[in-house]
């Protein structure tokens, strides 16, 4: 069962990758990401920007490319790991005695960025977070395409993760990527735009988790490629281009 | 202007990465909620917790008049030294 819909936009974010002709030369192989900080935001309030970690500024940057504040809109989040380090570190100022800083605290839950995200775009629409797992970016998709055929006219899904700090054993695992990754895409089932059709298969591919197969993904719309197939876990999915 | 108050507004801007602020331009009878630096409730127990450890005391919310103490940079200076004297 394929599922068409439609990209009106889209934006990535990965260091020193921030517009589609970057991705394009990323895909042809000419531009390895490199160290750069986090973009400035436009529409963010200064107020909300100082408790932005990178990774939260990089997923506010590709939202801000791809809406004004201001438009109603339904939205999807998914991370795999969210803001992990941020976690940690907390966990470790524990294990050391010391207090919490109630900032980290108030924004250390797995949606604290959709949270910071409808703040500063007044949304009171509907916000969905998910946690991929070994699903990578068939879960945060398919919650999306729910939401546009629930009678939605856009849905924007937002894809972030970071690097996973060193704590973490890497070892058997194709769970993380050396840099943070971000990109937003507004979704449609009609009108202009990308137009895309969405097969889940069943798949022996090893593509790893979200992290690894979102550069992919971005590398896919960015370059004259026409399809895509991406799997993890025994569960694939396809990306044919219309 | 008190040294402590000098010192509360460096902790201020370092504490609430208030990145666009120079410290030296807090004013110290400036309203710090509710206008002025327009700071938040978060933002209070944030100052809390960096008042606790770089002075070792506590405003308690229960017997203290925490909106008082909080009005500004001044009252807090004085609540803090008070504390300590």
């Amino acid at each position: 069962m394929a599922y068409p819909f439609i990209i009106r936009r889209w934006s990535a974010w990965a260091p020193g990758l921030q517009t589609q002709d970057d991705w394009q030369q990323f895909a042809a192989g000419r531009k390895p990401p490199d160290h750069q900080p986090p973009p400035p935001l436009q529409y963010t309030p200064k107020p909300l920007q100082r408790r932005l970690s990178p990774l939260a500024k990089a997923a506010m940057f590709v939202v801000e490319q791809c809406l004004t504040p201001g438009e109603p809109m339904p939205a999807v989040f998914s991370s795999s790991h969210g803001e992990i380090g941020k976690c940690l570190d907390m966990l470790n100022d524990l294990q050391r005695g010391e207090e919490l800083s109630p900032t980290a605290f108030s924004l250390s839950v797995h949606n604290a960025i959709a949270g910071l995200f409808s703040i500063a775009y007044a949304n009171r629409c509907e916000i969905n977070c998910v946690a991929p797992g070994a699903g990578g970016l068939g879960p945060g998709l398919i919650e999306a395409l729910g939401l546009l055929h629930a009678g939605h006219g856009e849905v924007l899904l937002v894809y972030y993760d970071e690097v996973l700090p060193d704590f973490f054993p890497a070892t058997g695992f194709a769970a993380s990527l050396p840099f943070p990754c971000a990109a937003a895409l507004r979704l449609a089932l009609t009108g202009p735009g990308l137009a895309l059709a969405f097969s889940p298969t069943s798949s022996t591919r090893q593509d790893g988790e979200q992290p690894l197969q979102l550069p992919a993904f971005i590398e896919f719309l960015a370059a004259d490629q026409s399809e895509l197939h991406l799997g993890n876990g025994g569960r694939g999915w396809q990306w044919q281009k219309l | 202007m008190s040294n402590t108050e000098t010192e509360l507004k460096r902790l201020i801007v370092d504490t609430l990465a208030l990145e666009d602020i120079d410290a030296a331009d807090i004013d110290s009878s400036a309203p710090l909620f509710n206008g002025g630096l327009g700071l938040d409730s978060i933002d209070a127990l944030e100052l809390g917790v960096a008042i606790r450890k770089q002075y070792q005391v506590k405003i308690d919310a229960e017997q203290d008049d925490v909106a008082q103490i909080f009005s500004s940079v001044a009252a807090l200076a004085q609540f803090i030294d008070s504390a300590r004297s």
